[in-house]
């Protein structure tokens, strides 16, 4: 009887003593960079940018940094800072989410007076469709076609989401632009509608959205075309099929100045510089994203498409006309009714 | 108290309705229960042992699991020792307002665990009603500490629940007999109600820990979800998922499936020892 | 009764209770001499467990007060009266054996290891249970669950011993067995005893004095032959033992009642024309065709006999008195007087009655 309280004894405290929380993953003690991206910037950031730097900043300062990330569609990614998560550095889809942090006093005003007005890298949204493209699928208005079952992710939550939308209304006021010199604003908003019509689930993320796609589910998908080239490069039984105007999305990634204690100050300024140096661009070329700073560097990837008309969010007049126009406006309460 | 099984005969000759529900019922577990669990270990295996080894073994995935166990723990040990405390207060005293404690223990039930998390950032959150007046370094949210807080406002009522009807039902004449024999109403406690409650609170511990590990919904708010710093194993399996590495997502859900299992198990097989009075 | 209460084991004095409108006790007095065993006998719900519950410490009085020897205890809290209670259930701790059980009380005084050992022994020995020590209680009869109950109660060397209906699980032969086994116990070791029952067999078996409790009240305390054979009330007449009753009028010294009337060793307390009842046993009964009525009993009246029972010991008549409201009453004869003069129903009787109380009537009002 007293041995079996022994043992007990013994077993409870054994166990206590192996409950203290374990520590982290990345080593502690030395100073830490948190970044909170939007999900497709898992990749290059894991791989290449961050390693990149740690060992520059090493050969330079001789100090061992260490990073944690955590990745979710852009709006929430935003929502979570604005809920007071430790991150240091942001990396967003949308220039919006930007705004958002900025009237919440996260960001600094001048947060564009950066090399490229903030923008560390852009992708064009292509369509992804099954290898044989069995629907014939050769621009965004074929998926307003009935019979195809679209997955798109959430516009509440992704800035890809966002990102694809523009891409579609944009790509018809586009071409009817080329076609007659005019904007065919019903045009885009009919087709708008019936490609959401298709839309039968809606994901998270972008990222989530692919993997959805992954799994089996689905005829198409609108993304970012570095999340398109990823899975051929992973060798699904995809094509992607290449609109004729599409949109290039620009992500900004800005410092999170509430949370840059004053001693953490030069290493995260200059890891936000460093996005903008040429061999982190590289690296994003590398990963299937465009280089911000210089065309030329793409010309190293062979597998990037030639994009015929190509546009940004300026087209709409910039993300401040863009969102309440066409988010709101359009989509919200016109599409989605 | 082991089941009460049925020997009544209640028809002539062979009895169909036997092996029929029988039957019917193992029908309907299987699309529900067994076959949704079954494909996590088929596809877990079908790239081999290796591979899932190796999913199993990254260091991420090892500290979600960590992280998992730990802070279910504490917040296990400290729910046991609320629920003991709660149960006894409110089983032996009458006072005004007792029937109100009672239901707002049991409400972290059912409350979505989403509203749990939303409503605790509200609250300690770096800009909440409390969170504000925090010091920096003090942080709770976005913290291990705020998954154990989440874990227990949500698994609260599971301990109480199970060890409160053992108190009312206890037979009052022992702590009675007890006092009469000179115990303060400490000593009572510890060496008359305790002893009695042992299983209960055994029961209370593990049913409290099992739902602790896999809670979700409020977690991936309160944590941050921060890979190798504040993910814990549900929101690994989640995060994984999301980033199309389901292999990792997948070794992970095993491991998580394995366990509760194992856990139910002894709930099941040791009820006996649990409830021998 | 005296007024000096330092000679008792314990004192109840004046004590009432109420639960909500209810009102359980009202004006209980009683005392418990050294070394006596006093029985609280009544029906279910008369007040007895509460009693008890208000002399170990566990409800308070609404008013009165509770005396252990000289030392007033009313206000004392129930674990530190030292008072030995055994359930009715014996609410023998099911997770400790024997052994631990009937150390418990001395571990809670933090007595030292050997002592506790020693004192256990000498317990364990007293109530036999010498083989079942490790055992734990729901490895023991119903029998020995008790005895350890008593042993553990003995354990600290309490003022008082409190026990509430012992023998109630317990079947009829183990009852009788036990209560004897007890009695012989408690006698030994000389510690005043309360014990609270229902059956008056017990009771009489039991007790060195039985108060008898119906309602809230004390009717009668008393020895056992005294509550018996001089039952002051109809309640504890009928309570202890059976009784017939015959209503009737107290008139010049007599009790009459109809046809038949009564001559009364004692008349002083009673006026003429007050109502009083009757009350005689069954054992008490005296039958005899009507021609062989011997001449010192008194003649009650004359009857029919309508059932006759075998009842082992002793024969149960039940006969039908051919006074006012043919009342039927029980009588018992033992075996002498069925052999020498069988009855069979049907047949006339006449009763005599060997031995008799005349009591003030418990429910008509008085008339004249």
């Amino acid at each position: 009887m007293r041995m079996r309280k022994l043992g007990i004894l013994v077993l409870i405290t054994s166990f206590f003593l192996t409950a203290c929380l374990p520590g982290p993953t990345s080593k502690h003690g030395n100073r830490s960079i948190t970044i909170y991206a939007f999900s497709i910037m898992k990749e290059s950031l894991e791989r290449d940018i961050v390693p990149a730097f740690k060992e520059r900043w090493k050969q330079q300062h001789g100090e061992d940094v260490s990073f944690s990330y955590s990745f979710a569609g852009s709006e929430t990614v935003t929502n979570q800072i604005l809920q007071g998560a430790p991150a240091d550095i942001a990396i967003l889809s949308i220039e919006l989410d930007v705004q958002r942090l900025i009237k919440a006093g996260f960001v600094s005003q001048d947060w564009f007076a950066t090399p490229q007005r903030g923008i560390v890298n852009k992708t064009p949204f292509v369509i992804l469709v099954r290898a044989g493209n069995p629907l014939g699928i050769t621009d965004f208005a074929d998926l307003g076609k009935p019979g195809v079952k679209l997955i798109h992710p959430d516009p509440v939550s992704s800035g890809g989401a966002q990102w694809s939308i523009l891409s579609i209304y944009g790509s018809e006021l586009k071409k009817s632009e080329m076609e007659s010199g005019q904007q065919d604003k019903v045009r885009a908003l009919n087709t708008l509608k019936s490609v959401w019509g298709n839309v039968f689930v809606t994901p998270e993320s972008a990222r989530a959205a692919r993997t959805t796609f992954e799994t089996g589910y689905g005829d198409a998908l609108i993304t970012y075309e570095l999340e398109a080239l990823l899975m051929k490069q992973a060798g699904a039984p995809v094509e992607i099929v290449v609109p004729k105007a599409t949109i290039f999305s620009e992500h900004p990634g800005v410092v999170i100045e509430r949370n840059v204690t004053a001693d953490e100050r030069d290493v995260v300024n200059a890891f936000r510089n460093f996005l903008w140096s040429e061999e982190a661009q590289k690296a994003f070329v590398k990963n299937n994203f465009r280089s911000s700073t210089n065309d030329a560097l793409n010309e190293a990837n062979p597998h990037l498409v030639k994009i015929e008309m190509p546009f940004t969010v300026h087209y709409f007049g910039g993300w401040e006309k863009a969102s309440p126009e066409i988010i709101d406006g359009v989509f919200r309460d016109q599409v989605k009714k | 108290m082991s089941a009460n099984l049925s020997t009544v005969r209640h028809t002539r000759g062979f009895d169909v309705i036997k092996p029929l529900s029988v039957t019917a019922l193992i029908l309907m577990m299987l699309p529900l229960i067994l076959l949704p669990l079954a494909s996590i270990f088929i596809f877990g295996m079908s790239a081999g042992l290796q591979s899932f080894w190796h999913a199993l073994t990254m260091p991420d995935a090892i500290f979600a699991l960590k992280l998992s166990f730990v802070t279910s723990f504490w917040a296990t040990l400290f729910n046991i020792f609320f629920g003991l405390f709660a149960a006894y207060v409110l089983a032996r005293y009458s006072f005004w307002g007792r029937n109100a404690i009672i239901v707002l223990i049991s409400i972290p039930t059912a409350i979505p665990t989403a509203v749990a998390g939303f409503a605790l950032l509200l609250l300690w959150g770096p800009y909440g009603l409390l969170g504000r007046y925090l010091p920096t370094d003090f942080q709770i949210m976005f913290t291990p500490y705020a998954i154990i807080l989440a874990n227990i406002f949500v698994t609260f009522p599971l301990a109480f629940g199970v060890i409160m009807p053992v108190l009312e039902t206890m037979n009052r004449s022992l702590e009675e007999a007890s006092a009469t024999m000179g115990a303060t109403r400490w000593q009572t406690f510890w060496h008359v109600t305790l002893p009695s409650l042992r299983g209960a609170i055994v029961g209370g511990a593990l049913l409290t820990f099992a739902r602790s590990v896999g809670e979700f919904g409020s977690t991936i708010l309160v944590s941050g979800n921060l890979s190798g710093r504040t993910q814990t194993a549900p929101l690994y399996i989640f995060a994984k998922f999301n980033e199309g590495q389901v292999e990792a997502a997948n070794a992970v859900a095993i491991v998580l499936a394995v366990f509760s299992f194992v856990i139910f198990s002894i709930l099941f097989f040791a009820r006996d020892w649990l409830e021998t009075d | 009764m005296q007024n000096e209460t330092e000679k008792f084991a314990v004192s109840v004095r004046g004590v009432s209770k109420s639960f909500g409108t209810t009102t359980v006790l009202s004006d209980i007095n009683f005392d418990v001499l050294e070394g006596e065993i006093l029985v609280l006998l009544g029906a279910s719900g008369s007040g007895k467990t509460t009693i008890l519950r208000v002399i170990s410490g566990l409800e308070l009085p609404d008013s009165g007060s509770v005396r252990f020897h000289e030392k007033d205890v009313t206000d004392v809290p129930a674990r530190e009266r030292g008072t030995g209670v055994i359930f009715q259930s014996y609410a023998l701790f099911p997770k400790m054996n024997v052994e631990k059980n009937i150390g418990y009380g001395l571990r809670l005084r933090r007595r030292p290891k050997a002592e506790i050992k020693a004192r256990v022994n000498e317990l364990i020995d007293l109530v036999h249970l010498n083989e079942h020590r490790e055992k734990s209680p729901s490895q023991l009869s119903g029998g020995q669950q008790q005895r350890v109950a008593i042993a553990r109660a003995l354990a600290y060397n309490p003022e008082v011993l409190l026990f509430d209906e012992p023998f109630g699980a317990l079947d009829a032969q183990i009852r009788t067995m036990l209560r004897r086994e007890i009695r012989t116990l408690l006698k030994a070791i000389k510690v005043p005893s309360v014990f609270i029952t229902h059956d008056q067999e017990e009771a009489l078996e039991l007790g060195d004095r039985i108060a008898v409790i119906n309602k809230g009240s004390i009717e009668q305390i008393g020895t056992p032959y005294e509550v018996y054979m001089h039952p002051e009330t109809e309640y504890v007449a009928t309570f202890l033992g059976a009784a017939n009753i015959l209503p009737g009028i107290f008139r010049d010294g007599k009790f009459t009642a109809d046809s038949t009337s009564l001559d009364l060793d004692e008349s002083g307390n009673f006026r003429d024309g007050q109502s009083v009842s009757l009350v005689f046993r069954p054992e008490d009964v005296f039958l005899r065709r009507p021609e062989n009525l011997k001449q010192h009993y008194q003649q009650l009246a004359d009857g029919v006999v309508e059932e006759v029972s075998f009842v082992g010991a002793f024969e149960r008549l039940t006969v039908k008195l051919l006074v006012g409201k043919d009342k039927s009453i029980v009588v018992t004869r033992p075996k002498t007087e069925t052999s020498m003069f069988p009855l069979v129903a049907g047949q006339n009787v006449t009763v005599g009655l060997v031995r008799f109380r005349v009591l003030p009537s418990a429910a008509r009002s008085a008339e004249s």
